[in-house]
């Protein structure tokens, strides 16, 4: 790993004391090679005696879920030791994130930014009346339901997508004491987790286990799992990124990104990893709380469907029009909006006409009898 | 990060009567390509989307407004560059 050698452009962590507190003033990303550096500061600042701290987001650009894993870890500290952790000017994504994993109780927020409007407190006391509140409308990860796999697919699915240098994702969860592939790219993929499962090693078991990220450069050079990487070698992987899925700020499984490449994933793929990993964490933490499982797998089943017809329609009219896209994409809209159908419905017109001849390009329903 | 100070699709959400993840669905299968969380980064304006994202909740909201009797409310980047 050479994380020293990865360029962070705008990370840091500024330091001042005020009284009695501590405030770090927390600039650009948290995010996977960040959060050590700050999981540092804030422990310093505790072994210095401090026993309020404050955490200014006013200059965040990003928070991962290990940010906020590391930010509910000092608060806990400090709580033990008879102090309070702060949150100053956290933006409404932070709130919401926080209110999500469980948080909000565990710190105090103040000033938030102008456009939180999210909750009639604008300075002082914590959101949230008890600590760990939010946790009791959690239950535990799903046993067995489809509806997070399907979820779950759709991230992998997202993942392999967006992630530069991505040749295969998985997601690995741990049901029953036993890490299992809920959701594979191919098959290559589900194997390169099998060997981990088979052999107890590797970094999707290590960061399902120990929540961290786990990033393999090369293969070639890897010596921390000497029973998995044969293995994987044998199936053609060389670079690999793990990321920690929590669900209630616990371990629970791994997004896992698998690239033929050596050195695949630059920083931003390390970071969209870790924003894939979040969706999966939150799907987790909050799957079966609102809606049923069966509604929200067939929800899902149909949404797919649904996209696949509007992406064919596109093409369908491209094709036809000679138009690009976002000409398509427009094309379909406005027929929707003109005609108050749905787009879907519009998207499944165009496709059947390829299908077969529509009915005012066959015989004419007005006088085809006259020849 | 833009800085966008508005929740204004955000409102219109909660006018819709949707749900962040019914919300999200909606426009995935419109085509969206962005997670749940930067979803709701855009509703509230933490983060700002692509004309073509913005265009797609815009959508997806004004198709649930259609359902519930009302209008397409919620304007579209597209047409006001059309204009």
């Amino acid at each position: 790993m050479t994380t020293g050698t990865t360029p962070i452009a705008d990370f840091g962590v500024g330091v001042s004391v005020v009284g009695e507190r501590a405030i770090l003033a927390v600039r650009g990303e948290v995010d996977m090679l960040t959060t050590p550096d700050l999981i540092a500061m804030v422990d310093a600042a505790i072994d210095d005696g401090h026993r309020s701290v404050v955490l200014d987001l006013a200059e965040l650009d990003f928070m991962s879920v290990m940010g906020l894993r590391a930010i509910a870890g000092g608060a806990d500290r400090l709580e033990v030791a008879g102090g309070a952790l702060t949150i100053r000017s956290p933006s409404a994504l932070v709130r919401r994130l926080l209110d999500i994993m469980g948080l909000a109780g565990l710190v105090h927020l103040e000033e938030p930014r102008p456009f939180g409007r999210l909750g009639p407190e604008q300075s002082g006391p914590p959101l949230s009346a008890g600590p760990y509140s939010h946790l009791r409308r959690v239950t535990a990860v799903p046993s067995d339901d489809e509806v997070v796999n399907s979820a779950l697919r759709l991230v992998v699915a997202l993942a392999r997508a967006a992630v530069g240098g991505a040749d295969g994702v998985s997601v690995s969860l741990r049901r029953r004491g036993c890490l299992a592939t809920v959701a594979a790219s191919d098959q290559t993929i589900a194997e390169m987790d099998a060997i981990q499962y088979a052999t107890g090693e590797g970094p999707c078991v290590d960061a399902s286990v120990e929540g961290r990220w786990f990033h393999v450069q090369s293969l070639d050079t890897e010596c921390r799992w000497p029973a998995f990487t044969p293995g994987a070698q044998s199936l053609g992987i060389n670079s690999i990124l793990s990321s920690p899925l929590l669900a209630r700020d616990k371990p629970v499984g791994a997004l896992n990104i698998y690239s033929r490449a050596e050195g695949a994933f630059a920083p931003n793929d390390q970071k969209l990893a870790s924003v894939f990993a979040t969706e999966a964490s939150v799907i987790l933490t909050e799957a079966g709380a609102d809606v049923t499982d069966d509604q929200l797998s067939s929800r899902f089943q149909e949404a797919l469907r649904t996209r696949e017809v509007i992406a064919q329609a596109q093409g369908v009219i491209m094709e036809r029009d000679g138009v690009g896209e976002d000409g398509a994409y427009s094309d379909l809209r406005r027929f929707s909006i003109w005609n108050g159908t749905p787009l879907r419905q519009r998207a499944q017109d165009v496709v059947h006409s390829t299908q077969r001849p529509e009915p005012h390009l066959g015989a004419p329903p007005w006088g085809g009898h006259d020849g | 990060m833009a800085e966008q100070t508005t929740d204004v699709l955000d409102r219109y959400r909660q006018d819709a009567e949707l749900s962040h993840g019914e919300l999200w669905l909606r426009y995935f299968e419109l085509g969206g390509m962005s997670t749940g969380l930067q979803l709701e980064a855009f509703l509230y304006g933490a983060l700002a989307p692509s004309a073509h994202d913005h265009d797609l909740i815009a959508h997806a909201l004004n198709e649930r407004f259609t359902e519930l009797g009302g209008d397409h409310p919620v304007p579209y980047v597209e047409d006001e560059n059309d204009n």
